[in-house]
């Protein structure tokens, strides 16, 4: 019983250390696209992540351009936002949907370098 | 910590899902084989019409009745046993998931409705505890494994509850709700959790002597 008190006693000084320390405002990703979003937006602050990442000089591994589905070497299309070729949902003509192409692009290579965001709420920062 | 937490919720997701499935899977073949060996005689009277009789009367709620007697506990044990199987498969983060490693998803249960069955789930389980130990002939059958087992069950349903509404510790919540799932997954198989296959087996055998040799209804 003992037990059972402190333990219920840790958990909601936890909590409410949670919502007291609330989070400061971060540049997010308009999720408006998503008809209905059911996540916060993702937080990213393009340029200083950009800095940080080394991708300054990259950007067309974001802002690529294909054709006939071939990636087209240095061309980027910094002027169209990801929904304006990726649909909402997969099909013949739509082989990598929105969220998918976000996460794939995003979550991967955060794998891969082995530092940045990889669990939902890193992104999708509760707001 | 990113290649730590790619392995959980890669591989390691594989690891435990396969040995949940082969795990059900070779305990049942051997059940088979040892009623076989040991006790042939069962099959002689074992029929396919009267196990399945049984196992659909038992799948039907409140239709057995000792289920009639006790509404209050097959109730919440009926409502138990299918979030349980329709949570963790209809949950939306879990699609998510699957969307991205297998390009396959289906549809999902609203957040806020998976929220709310969610607890419900949690309040189950801490109902059966609670009947674990305060209805006597039950609490005599109890040892301090049987709560374990619960707390096994409770786990992953408690920290990704926690961990969607991001309330504290969240990394440490994740990393904890996937290795309980992974944990339960792989238990499974080796603790009384198989009553998942062996439920049936045992209403086939109970259904086909009730129902074949003394033709009379074991609901
Ligand atoms: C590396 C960062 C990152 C991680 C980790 C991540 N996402 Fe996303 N997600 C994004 C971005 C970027 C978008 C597109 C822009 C936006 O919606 O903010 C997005 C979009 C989405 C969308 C579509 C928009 C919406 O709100 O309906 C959903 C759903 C979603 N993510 C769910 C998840 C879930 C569930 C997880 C965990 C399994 C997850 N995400 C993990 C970055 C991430
Ligand atoms: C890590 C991926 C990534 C890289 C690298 C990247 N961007 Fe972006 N950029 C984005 C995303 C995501 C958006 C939002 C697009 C959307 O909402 O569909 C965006 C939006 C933009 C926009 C539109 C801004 C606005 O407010 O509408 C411009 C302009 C842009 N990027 C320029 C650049 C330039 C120039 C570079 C190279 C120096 C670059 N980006 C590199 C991901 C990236
Ligand atoms: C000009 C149209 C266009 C824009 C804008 C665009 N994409 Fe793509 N993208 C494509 C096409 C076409 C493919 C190839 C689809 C296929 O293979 O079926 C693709 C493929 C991808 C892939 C998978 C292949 C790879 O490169 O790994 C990802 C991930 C991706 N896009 C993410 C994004 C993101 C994130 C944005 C916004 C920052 C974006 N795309 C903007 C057209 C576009
Ligand atoms: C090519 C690799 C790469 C891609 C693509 C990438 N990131 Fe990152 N990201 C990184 C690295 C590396 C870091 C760590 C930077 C550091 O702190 O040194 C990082 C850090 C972050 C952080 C932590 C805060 C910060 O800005 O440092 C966020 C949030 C984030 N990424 C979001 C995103 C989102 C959203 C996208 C997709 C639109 C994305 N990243 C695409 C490599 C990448
Ligand atoms: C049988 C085991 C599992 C059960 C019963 C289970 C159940 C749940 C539940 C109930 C939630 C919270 C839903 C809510 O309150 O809205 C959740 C969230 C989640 N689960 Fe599981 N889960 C299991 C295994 C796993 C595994 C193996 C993974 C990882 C590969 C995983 C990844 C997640 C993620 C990422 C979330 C969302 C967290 C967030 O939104 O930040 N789960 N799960």
């Amino acid at each position: 019983m003992k037990q059972w008190v402190f333990f219920m006693v840790f958990i909601l000084i936890m909590g409410i250390s949670g919502l007291v320390f609330s989070r400061e405002d971060q540049e997010r990703l308009d999720p408006s696209a998503f008809e209905t979003p059911r996540r916060p937006g993702a937080v990213f602050s393009h340029d200083g992540h950009n800095e940080k990442a080394g991708l300054s000089d990259n950007c067309a591994l974001c802002h690529h351009v294909y054709e006939n589905k071939q990636l087209v070497e240095g061309e980027s299309s910094e002027d169209k936002t990801c929904s304006d070729c990726h649909g909402l949902k997969s099909g013949p003509e739509n082989g990598i949907p929105l969220v998918r192409a976000f996460h794939a692009r995003c979550r991967e290579c955060h794998f891969d370098s082995g530092k940045g965001p990889v669990l939902c709420g890193q992104c999708h920062m509760k707001e | 910590m990113n290649a730590f937490i790619g392995f959980i919720m890669g591989p390691m997701v594989w690891i435990s899902a396969m040995i949940f499935i082969f795990g059900l899977l070779i305990k049942f073949i051997f059940i088979i084989k040892e009623v076989r060996e040991k006790e042939q005689y069962l099959l002689s009277y074992m029929t396919v019409r009267h196990s399945l009789r049984s196992i659909c009367a038992w799948l039907i709620p409140f239709y057995p009745r000792s289920t009639r007697l006790r509404p209050v506990y097959y109730g919440v044990s009926y409502l138990f046993h299918i979030l349980l199987f329709v949570l963790p498969v209809f949950l939306f983060s879990h699609i998510v998931l699957m969307d991205q490693s297998l390009n396959l998803s289906w549809p999902a249960l609203h957040d806020g409705a998976a929220d709310i069955l969610t607890l419900a789930v949690i309040l189950a389980l801490v109902f059966f505890s609670l009947r674990r130990r305060l209805e006597p002939d039950v609490r005599f059958l109890t040892s301090v494994k049987d709560h374990l087992l619960i707390l096994m069950v409770l786990l992953p349903f408690v920290t990704g509850f926690l961990a969607y509404h991001q309330v504290f510790l969240y990394e440490w919540m994740v990393i904890a709700h996937v290795l309980s799932g992974e944990f339960l997954l792989i238990i499974i198989p080796f603790s009384r959790f198989s009553h998942m296959i062996t439920a049936p087996l045992t209403r086939a055998y109970t259904g086909s002597e009730f129902g074949h040799v003394r033709h009379a209804k074991d609901w």
